[in-house]
């Protein structure tokens, strides 16, 4: 698991440090596309190209895999089980809401902030499975 | 009774697996598959606005919310189907292959459209795009890169199995994480020793 999302992060970063041309076109382009709109202006760039998903997308990837990485550190603290499916709960609300105010223009979001709560979103969705780790041991 | 308990998780096979992931990635694929199609005939009859938030965008993010969940709902299923008691990495199996099934699914219903419906779908489709690309406000350097890439992808065709290789770790490692979602919401807690 720890390597998948170790891959999603690294293949996400899109043709740049591939050598390629274009992320569009590019295997990794093609990897992401039917899962992310690929939109230029809401990605940030790596070598000078897009990356192959956009900041939200990419926010996302990164909080799984420090979500992940995290699960030993929250068996240690003990963190309420409930807790974390309600933080994750509140991270999609809070996904909905900014990308309605967004497309009704009552804000504008911009990469970090789409970064950021895609990231919290991420993290929330891994994390929110480590008590299924956790022994009577 | 504890024994008999763990015996029962540890005798799910394979095959266990197969009626929930291919219900739900069946219904998921198929309609993931009629959203896109909608929306590509929305991009494809649509006058070029130049938005970002074009039908074949809004298809892009709905099929994409839609699909995750089907891990999620598959593990549900399971839990009411075959066994209440699963494990993390059972649920992880049965997320990753409800993915597969669902990539399977769409390829080869795009493929039945595109061969048997719609011969044109794909250039029609690509037309649109490139148009709305064309009228959208960015530097003239992203909007040539963008359109070059899609000509490129096109040209290079796509073969199922290429469409198969490229569609199932994404929509299977998606569903892999909502899986285990599912796993901590509909399964019973299973004692397991990592």
């Amino acid at each position: 698991m720890l390597v998948a999302l170790c891959f999603l992060v690294l293949f996400s970063l899109g043709g740049g440090i591939w050598g390629a041309q274009s992320t569009i076109g590019h295997w990794t382009g093609e990897l992401f596309q039917g899962i992310c709109h690929q939109n230029p202006m809401r990605s940030y760039y790596v070598n000078d190209l897009q990356m192959a998903v956009n900041s939200r997308c990419f926010g996302v990837f990164i909080g799984l895999l420090i979500g992940w990485i995290s699960i030993p550190l929250m068996l240690r603290a003990k963190v309420k089980k409930n807790l974390l499916l309600w933080f994750l709960l509140l991270a999609v609300i809070v996904q909905i809401i900014d990308f309605a105010g967004n497309l009704i223009q009552i804000w504008e979001n911009s990469n970090l902030t789409r970064l950021i709560l895609g990231g919290w979103l991420g993290f929330a969705t891994t994390s929110s499975v480590y008590d299924l780790f956790q022994t009577n041991n | 009774m504890i024994e008999e308990e763990n015996n029962e998780v540890h005798s799910i096979s394979f095959g266990d697996y197969i009626p929930s992931a291919a219900i739900v990635g069946a219904i998921f694929g198929l309609v993931s598959f009629v959203i896109g199609l909608f929306f590509g005939y929305q991009q494809i009859n649509a006058e070029p606005t130049g938005s970002f938030f074009s039908p074949i965008m809004f298809s892009g993010i709905v099929v994409c919310l839609l699909t995750s969940v089907a891990g999620l709902l598959a593990v549900w299923h399971f839990t009411k189907e075959v066994s209440q008691k699963i494990k993390l990495g059972q649920g992880a199996v049965l997320g990753f292959l409800t993915g597969a099934i669902i990539a399977v699914f769409s390829v080869f219903l795009s493929e039945f459209w595109i061969l048997v419906i719609d011969p044109e779908y794909s250039e029609k489709i690509l037309s649109a795009t490139i148009a709305n690309i064309e009228v959208m406000e960015m530097p003239e350097s992203q909007k040539d890169a963008m359109i070059e890439g899609m000509m490129e992808s096109l040209e290079g065709g796509q073969s199922i199995l290429r469409q198969l290789f490229i569609g199932i770790p994404v929509s299977g490692l998606l569903n892999l994480l909502t899986a285990l979602i599912g796993v901590k919401l509909f399964a019973e807690k299973v004692e397991e020793s990592f």
